[in-house]
């Protein structure tokens, strides 16, 4: 817990890296998938010289460049953005590992916009093989920062050999590197053809050229659909045990795989049905958006399954998800010295508000535990913050305490708070004291919910 | 409290890069990026006052300067993610506290700078389809962009002061905090250096906008009209000594107002006095050819846009080398960077380089091509 925490109320704030994440990625894996799209559909229609193809492309070209070079790169900042603020620590553990993967990320990405805007711009001017290579230029540097971030993105599930040898090429190399770049490439190509989709569906109106674009953008998509189906299948087999377990046992997880399998049927069999074998049903805007909707669905789902998998980690085996590391011990040291005492910031807190705890310029736990109740849960609540709302909200809101121990006894309470990871493996362990365990305690006895009352359980009415 | 109690002292956070090259990246980063961002914090605002004159030559710099303008903030924008990289990977005890403080203000960045983004482009296209009499809703978003750019320029002169001042935080904290976790709601508006600061950078984008006027007509509007170039030469010496004068007048608030004594008695005592003296008159050094020029005739020439566009560089670089020695010698009370221990990684900082090299060379064969497009 080195860095202050933020308090979102209600959503808690990893969640908005999550929202922001998976806004970005909608765009991002198109930014990907319609450089490559636009470089070969252009190399394509000069080819053949297909001037209706040309234009039609030209005007993708115009939607392409909005969405992502705006949209798709503020939202991109967006990301660093939210990650700093809500998960410092795992960002600077990213950032030290990683920081030339990223440089090197910035320079492809300089070449995508570089390029973006002179094939855009310049799309009547340059001669076709000119033109041609720059699309080329910006789809393979397009490409690149994908591989980049994947692998890096990948490092958190599972650093592997890193752990032990804490090199570059060790984490770079890590075991999820592979399976999530064959599924990102798939996501990239098939979400693209959907957004051709789309498009098309509402700029074109003639049966030939809708009849092209389709059959143009039918390969990618069922290409993309295999390397999805690759990537995942691999990404399942190369999970830590841990993250296996935890798609299991989750139930919201079970939604959300149910929500990312359906929505990814129905991509399928809308795709089969419509491009496959009604040609002419693609070119409804309502068919298409349609498409485009459940292949965000099915694409968020794996964007959240992907990230909510880790628990208890941020980065496996390395960070907790409540901002602790493990290299070195740091919940062994926090056991000893006290979360408020090995936590700048709680410790601050608690120093300024009540400085009769302080002793020889430390927090003397026994004296809070003579605070009034009121104030020990005041500073229960302090806990609270720092362990445990980095994955829930108190009452109400994602994943809130309060209805996990409705109606729950104080030594109920306590027995878990001091057994965290003994009873749920996707918990981190209490990191504190066993006096910060019976603030913390209090605190959550004095907020939780009442048991519902009137309940017949059998064996006598009412608990 | 003491601001050191507040900051992250724990071990095992090698630096992946000496110090000194993590200052040389974040400053080069800084300058590229402060070049567009100058133009689009200072250039939208005289573009949109210039649009509204009834002469001819300022509309026909407004709209060239407005078309520009996407590209401009791409740049601006891709450019400011190599300062952002390396005072994360520098400074981090020190940037995340200051913005985790002011969360929702520094999230609010994003969500200001979108709609300023396509404002401009929706004003941009509308210059395509109506020419320079444009219709409300386009005139709307090309305000809008011109108010949200200094908007979001307030901000971040916030976080950037805010990650200056550890000793303000406590306050900060103690009074947005819910249970001692962060509101995200504090701002830096008691710290008296915040305000001369976010000003002081609307002096440097007036007169970066006066170079790039020169810039832009000796470059890319070779085929305006000899009238246009001499309204051009008149427009940025004067639009220069504006921003000079601006630059003049809230540097030395910045500096003899609100500079703490250590800060003061450091920058203006060997080895910084000869940066202090330059900071403050580099500006003069592009002014002064800008006279000369005002005085000459016909198109401006490269060679003279380059020279001034080269000199404009200069400034910014050097205001930029003078914000890190600023803002070392500010934070190195509670965190010294020079003292952290390095783990160097070599070798994926010479793929980096390379990349770095190759991309390059690929840009500039993408630019002949257009160059070449052009005739």
């Amino acid at each position: 817990m080195h860095f202050p925490w933020w308090y979102v109320p209600y959503a808690t704030a990893p969640m908005l890296i999550a929202t922001i994440s998976i806004v970005h990625m909608l765009v991002a894996h198109y930014a990907v998938g319609g450089g490559l799209f636009l470089a070969v559909e252009a190399s394509y229609a000069y080819r053949t010289q297909n001037s209706d193809y040309l234009a039609y492309l030209k005007r993708h070209a115009k939607f392409f460049v909005l969405l992502t070079v705006v949209f798709g790169a503020v939202t991109g900042v967006g990301i660093w953005w939210t990650i700093g603020l809500a998960s410092p620590l795992a960002t600077r553990v990213l950032l030290n590992t990683f920081v030339f993967a990223w440089a090197t990320e910035w320079v492809f990405f300089l070449v995508e916009i570089i390029s973006a805007f002179v094939f855009y711009y310049y799309w009547d001017r340059l001669t076709p093989a000119v033109h041609s290579t720059v699309l080329w230029i910006y789809a393979i540097s397009g490409y690149a920062s994908l591989v980049i971030i994947s692998a890096i993105t990948a490092f958190m599930l599972d650093p592997g050999e890193w752990l032990k040898e804490p090199t570059f090429w060790r984490a770079i190399a890590n075991p999820q590197a592979l399976p999530q770049i064959l599924a990102r490439t798939g996501g990239a190509l098939m979400l693209t053809s959907l957004y051709v989709y789309l498009h098309s569906a509402i700029t074109v109106c003639d049966e030939a050229s809708h009849s092209l674009i389709e059959k143009r953008s039918s390969r990618p998509a069922l290409l993309g659909a295999i390397l999805i189906a690759a990537g995942g299948a691999l990404w399942y087999v190369m999970l830590p045990d841990s993250a296996k377990s935890a798609l299991i046992a989750a139930a919201v997880l079970n939604v959300i795989m149910a929500v990312l399998f359906g929505a990814t049927a129905v991509v399928f069999v809308l795709l089969y049905l419509g491009p496959y074998r009604n040609p002419g049903w693609i070119s409804s805007p309502g068919f298409a958006a349609s498409l485009m909707l459940f292949g965000f669905a099915g694409f968020s789902a794996s964007e959240f399954i992907r990230e909510a998998v880790r628990k208890p980690y941020i980065v496996y085996n390395h960070v907790l998800g409540n901002q602790v590391r493990l290299v070195p011990d740091e919940v062994a040291i926090m056991r000893e010295e006290g979360l408020l005492n090995a936590s700048p910031w709680p410790r601050s807190y608690v120093k300024a508000n009540y400085p009769q705890c302080v002793r020889d310029g430390r927090i003397d736990e026994d004296a809070l535990g003579r605070l009034a109740p009121v104030e020990r849960r005041r500073v229960g609540g302090v806990i609270f913050q720092y362990h445990c709302n980095d994955c829930h909200a108190l009452d109400t809101g994602y994943s809130p305490i309060g209805p996990l121990i409705q109606g729950w006894s104080e030594e109920m309470i306590r027995d878990v708070v001091l057994n965290l990871h003994k009873h749920r493996f996707e918990m981190p362990p209490f990191c504190g004291t066993r006096q910060e365990a019976d603030l913390l305690t209090e605190y959550l006895h004095d907020t939780r919910p009442k048991r519902p009352t009137g309940m017949d359980t059998g064996g006598g009415k009412g608990p | 409290l003491n601001p050191s109690d507040l900051i992250d002292q724990t071990k095992g956070w090698d630096l992946p890069i000496p110090a000194e090259l993590i200052f040389a990246l974040k400053t080069v980063g800084f300058t590229l990026h402060a070049v567009p961002m100058n133009l689009w914090y200072a250039g939208i605002i005289a573009a949109m006052l210039l649009a509204a004159r009834r002469c001819e030559h300022a509309r026909r710099f407004s709209a060239r300067l407005m078309r520009q303008m996407p590209v401009i903030i791409a740049l601006g924008i891709n450019f400011g993610i190599v300062p952002l990289l390396f005072v994360q990977v520098g400074f981090a005890p020190v940037f995340y506290p200051a913005t985790i403080l002011m969360a929702w203000p520094w999230l609010l960045i994003i969500a200001l700078l979108l709609p300023a983004y396509y404002g401009v482009y929706i004003y941009s296209y509308s210059l395509a389809a109506h020419g320079d009499r444009l219709p409300w809703f386009p005139r709307l978003a090309g305000w809008a962009a011109a108010i949200l750019f200094p908007a979001i320029g307030f901000i971040f002169a916030n976080a950037m002061s805010l990650l200056q001042n550890p000793t303000g935080w406590d306050k900060l904290y103690l009074a947005h905090n819910y249970h001692g976790a962060m509101l995200g709601t504090a701002l830096n508006t008691g710290d008296p250096r915040l305000w001369p600061r976010w000003l002081m950078m609307f002096g440097i984008a007036l007169t970066t906008t006066a170079a790039w006027t020169l810039f832009d007509a000796g470059w890319f509007a070779r085929r305006e009209s000899e009238a246009y170039h001499a309204w051009v030469r008149g427009l940025a010496w004067k639009l220069y000594l504006l921003g000079m004068a601006w630059f003049a007048a809230t540097g030395s608030w910045y500096v003899f107002g609100t500079w703490p004594a250590e800060t003061k008695e450091a920058m203006f005592k060997m080895p910084w006095l000869p940066l202090t003296v330059a900071t403050a008159v580099a500006p003069g050094a592009v002014w002064v050819p800008l006279l000369f020029v005002a005085r000459g005739s016909g198109v401006v020439t490269r060679g003279i846009a380059t020279a001034i566009g080269l000199l404009q560089f200069g400034v910014v670089l050097v205001n930029a080398v003078s914000r890190q020695v600023v803002q070392q010698l500010e934070i190195a009370p509670a965190y010294d960077i020079l003292k952290q221990p390095v783990n160097a990684q070599w070798v994926p900082l010479a793929i980096f380089a390379a990349v770095a090299v190759a991309a390059i060379a690929v840009i500039v064969w993408m630019v002949r091509q257009v160059a070449a497009s052009h005739g």
